[in-house]
């Protein structure tokens, strides 16, 4: 069926190895960019302030309802422009290159989905955890992050595995952007060859090993995030009083 | 450069063929949500069977679907099936011969894919309880499925299944690449002609964001006229209980997903 040589194939092995690092790297950079802007944003729009929930608003309906391929494209066809009308003649100079644009868009789109999941999680703790730690007079910066936080982490952990895995399989679209990433090394090998059912295929394979192997170490994170209840019977962890 | 980047001029010359392309695109998600939907019930059946080997097979093909990215999938299609001499002489060809076709057989398999999975959760969520009492009655096993688990399954499902056509709409944003004039490649030719990159492409946003709008308003009503008997507030949180607590591979039903 294949009439391609070892050698041939080792080549573009490579090619497509290298590709995978790109994406592989683009994913993590754009992941842990989304995820810090993310919680920040939905402790931000905790405050009261009529203006902060606005804003928080129309960017989440704005970048909810707009596909990422667009706003990869904006940044990418637009993203000098946009930095010489902030950064004026100096800025208008820089170039964005396509693996920067990409993480500017999953940045700015993701944040906006985690953070609506950090809010969730924020909102469904009991209160008797600010409370309490108002109460022991915890300075607010440890009580983020060593009472409010990781509880959240461990409300929001479903939902994050879901944008992780959303996200992963939204990378392929910077290729559009024309990164050389895992995607367009394996258009260019299939072109190539001729061969371009056994190049996708393996392609598609190296995202779903990728995802199950996230899957596994999201089964262990939760089991760390979840330590607190393990002493409780498993399964229904109530909103109990915490005396 | 002025004040706001978008040119009203081009913004209103360039209206007719957005709406053009709005019209594809409205197409491409409109045949594979049906076909998709369609095409996941018997899979669902599948999966939830005792027979393991049928179980697998089912399993398989979410996994393969669900997992694989969707432009590799177009390209699968796209380039992948032409070299299977078979197809290529057999009657599916006018089928995987145009763009068209290979758009909506990728986006359908995609689609059927995750419906598989938001109505396997939805089924599951079913209180069994309800079923059992059914079944003393003497209801038929398919009267059961359509007339009591079905009803309840949707009101159950109906959140995992907005979230999964307004992250399918958005999706559709790609077929540009296999030469299918939709929204977003009508936008992306008009900065090829003008090299404005702002006016095109958020004009091409402000379509998108409005037809998913309307869908979100659109599921919003569908959901309050099948909770009508419920009192108003609760019918929003009806949640498949205890499924957000558990981290799932599968849909979390009622989470936020892109």
């Amino acid at each position: 069926m294949t009439n391609l040589s070892l050698a041939e194939l080792a080549g573009y092995m490579r090619q497509l190895g290298e590709g995978a690092l790109v994406t592989l790297e683009l994913f993590l950079t754009s992941f842990a960019l989304a995820f810090a802007f993310g919680v920040l944003i939905g402790i931000a729009t905790l405050s009261r302030s009529r203006i902060v929930h606005a804003v928080w608003r129309v960017y989440a309906s704005i970048f909810m309802g707009v596909p990422s391929l667009l706003v990869i494209f904006l940044t990418f066809y637009g993203g000098s422009a946009m930095l010489g009308a902030v950064l004026g003649e100096f800025g208008a100079r820089i170039d964005i290159s396509p693996f920067a644009a990409g993480v500017i868009a999953f940045t700015v789109v993701y944040a906006a989905y985690i953070a609506e999941l950090v809010r969730g999680a924020i909102e469904n703790l009991p209160k008797g955890q600010f409370e309490g730690a108002r109460a022991l007079a915890i300075p607010p910066a440890i009580m983020w992050g060593k009472v409010i936080l990781p509880q959240v982490m461990r409300l929001a952990l479903p939902g994050l595995v879901n944008v992780w895995s959303f996200m992963l399989k939204e990378t392929p679209l910077v290729s559009l952007a024309g990164l050389q990433d895992l995607v367009a090394a394996a258009k260019i090998a299939a072109g190539a060859t001729k061969e371009p059912f056994i190049f996708f295929v393996a392609t598609a394979l190296v995202f779903i090993a990728f995802s199950a192997l996230s899957f596994r170490l999201a089964g262990r994170l939760e089991t760390r995030l979840d330590r607190g209840l393990r002493r409780e019977a498993t399964g229904h962890p109530p909103a109990r009083a915490t005396a | 450069m002025n004040g706001l980047p978008i040119d009203p001029a081009l913004a209103w010359g360039s209206l007719p063929a957005l709406f053009d392309g709005l019209k594809v695109t409205v197409i491409l998600t409109a045949l594979p949500l049906l076909l998709g939907l369609a095409l996941a019930f018997p899979i669902c059946f599948a999966r939830m069977s005792s027979r393991r080997w049928l179980a697998l097979l089912a399993e398989a093909f979410v996994t393969f679907f669900r997992g694989a990215p969707l432009l590799i999938l177009l390209y699968l299609v796209y380039y992948g099936l032409g070299q299977i001499e078979a197809l290529r002489e057999g009657p599916f060809w006018i089928l995987f011969g145009s763009p068209f076709g290979c758009a909506i057989v990728a986006l359908s398999l995609n689609h059927a894919a995750y419906m598989v999975e938001v109505l396997r959760g939805s089924l599951l969520a079913v209180p069994h309880g309800i079923v059992e009492a059914s079944e003393a009655l003497g209801i038929t096993r398919r009267n059961i499925f359509i007339w009591v688990k079905m009803p309840l399954a949707i009101r159950y499902g109906l959140k995992a299944y907005q979230n999964e056509v307004v992250s399918f709409i958005k999706g559709t944003a790609i077929v540009s690449v296999v030469t299918i004039t939709d929204l977003t490649a009508v936008a992306n030719s008009i900065f090829e002609q003008t090299y404005d990159p702002f006016t095109p492409i958020l004009c091409a946003a402000a379509f998108y964001w409005a037809l998913v709008n309307l869908i979100r308003i659109g599921f919003g009503l569908w959901g309050r006229w099948l909770n009508r008997h419920n009192a108003e507030g609760v019918a929003a949180d009806v949640l498949v209980p205890g499924r957000a607590a558990a981290l799932r591979r599968t849909s979390d039903l009622g989470q936020v997903t892109p």
